[in-house]
């Protein structure tokens, strides 16, 4: 099955199809989270309206690393099997992982001078996820810096597998250094410290976000393949 | 095969001592360099603060101009392709590379961090464990840079994007050098405080080689 998609031209006509399903169901989910974000949700004891802004940035936060893991999945595949469509995946996802990135580390700062009374602290998870950041934009510049795209590909995907370290860095930072950024209250199921009123807009929110993703990855791995199709034509007309 | 190793390190030595401007560039950027930061500031007790940090990002910079210089050549005049042909394995051209760079250029590099000591006044303690430092991190930096070079070997302009590829795989070095001894001071193990850069080192190692092996292929394709 997975091979029989994997083929770019198949894998385009599903992506005609599934694109607009997912774009509509990621607008239907973003509006009603934003609903229950603004009205259905109280605001925190503590934190008061600013608890808020962690419907987005924790969304963007785990979208950050998922991105990554993706890529990175992507390029192993890519390597081992020297296949186009991974690589279009991962050169698809780079921008939207790099924007996710950057959405978690204005989020934060924007959260941060009201709560920690600063924009910025040098903290084991901000530093690592900045890191993250940099890796990003290394992996944008790789793929866009050979002129042969399939030697890009290949690059990008060593520097990939090469920044996986950076992700349980990121993850567990939090556990392995004292920091300032609070630890994980939502991925302890047995107890989780947040109240389900809460809960409830942040597991939209993430839905939502995941679904814009895949809506978003769709158009870019597309437009890929469109530009591919006119470089092969390009090509055969100057031979 | 262990033989033919030594004499692919000494054939990478050789060229490096036939190439000896470079040792020389190397060591007088370090120095100068190291000075502008000095001239820079107006009280010297800021130096004296941030002394590790000026060292070590110096250090980065040069080695990252100079690894360029490793490859180059080999790249243009068809070497490394040809010792892939006679049959040494990516990871030990590699590994031939690293060890000629750091003999060549980063033990050298210690015989020169006396003046640090006294460009910026520092106490014969620090000098001491700045010398330890860069001994067991420097291997590291070396094959990182050794990596960033051959990505950027094919990239006939815009070598920028090599320092921009690879810096953020020095934040974790940079991170546990400058600061060691304050980090293994709050968690009481300072007698421990430089087994994190032996502990790099020794992710650095396989995963420098993996993906020097990766990239050596191809370029030769």
């Amino acid at each position: 099955m997975i091979f029989k998609l994997a083929n770019p031209l198949r894998f385009q006509r599903l992506i005609e199809k599934i694109e607009p399903i997912t774009l509509n169901i990621a607008i239907t989910l973003l509006l009603v989270g934003l609903f229950f974000c603004f009205f259905g949700s109280p605001p925190d004891y503590l934190q008061g309206e600013t608890v808020r802004i962690m419907y987005i940035h924790v969304p963007c936060a785990w979208f950050s690393l998922m991105i990554y893991s993706i890529i990175a999945l992507c390029s192993i595949f890519s390597i081992v099997f020297k296949h186009t469509l991974a690589d279009l995946i991962s050169r698809s996802c780079a921008p939207i992982g790099a924007c996710f990135t950057l959405a978690t580390l204005l989020t934060g700062s924007i959260w941060g001078k009201p709560t920690w009374g600063t924009w910025w602290v040098w903290d084991a998870r901000l530093t690592s996820e900045l890191v993250l950041l940099i890796i990003y934009l290394g992996l944008i510049i790789i793929n866009n810096a050979y002129e042969d795209k399939s030697k890009a590909d290949r690059y990008s995907s060593i520097l990939a597998i090469i920044g996986i370290i950076n992700l349980p860095i990121i993850k567990w930072s939090v556990d392995w250094w004292s920091t300032l950024h609070q630890p994980a209250s939502i991925s302890k199921f047995s107890s989780p410290s947040i109240d389900p009123s809460m809960l409830l807009p942040l597991f939209i929110m993430t839905f939502s976000f995941f679904f814009f993703f895949i809506s978003i990855l769709l158009v870019r791995v597309r437009g890929e393949i469109i530009q591919r199709k006119i470089e092969v034509i390009r090509f055969n007309r100057m031979v | 095969m262990k033989l033919d190793f030594f004499k692919l390190v000494k054939r990478e030595i050789r060229i490096m001592l036939k190439n000896f401007s470079i040792i020389y560039s190397f060591s007088t950027f370090f120095v100068i360099a190291s000075l502008i930061f000095v001239f820079s500031v107006n009280d010297i007790s800021y130096v004296k603060i941030f002394y590790k940090s000026i060292v070590w990002i110096v250090l980065i910079f040069s080695i990252m101009l100079v690894s360029e210089n490793f490859l180059n050549e080999d790249f243009n005049d068809g070497s490394l392709k040809e010792l892939q042909f006679l049959g040494f394995s990516e990871e030990s051209i590699m590994v031939s590379k690293s060890i000629a760079m750091w003999v060549m250029i980063m033990i050298p590099m210690l015989f020169l961090i006396p003046l640090v000591f006294v460009f910026f006044q520092i106490t014969l303690y620090e000098l001491i464990s700045l010398v330890i430092n860069l001994f067991l991190a420097t291997p590291s930096l070396t094959l990182i840079s050794i990596l960033s070079s051959l990505f950027s070997v094919q990239l006939k302009r815009n070598k920028i994007i090599q320092f921009v590829i690879i810096l953020p795989f020095f934040v974790p070095m940079i991170i546990f050098t400058t600061s060691t001894e304050t980090l293994f001071e709050s968690y009481n193990l300072k007698e421990n405080q430089f087994l994190i850069l032996i502990g790099i080192f020794f992710i650095t190692l396989p995963v420098c080689l993996m993906a020097g092996r990766l990239i050596m292929r191809e370029i030769n394709k």
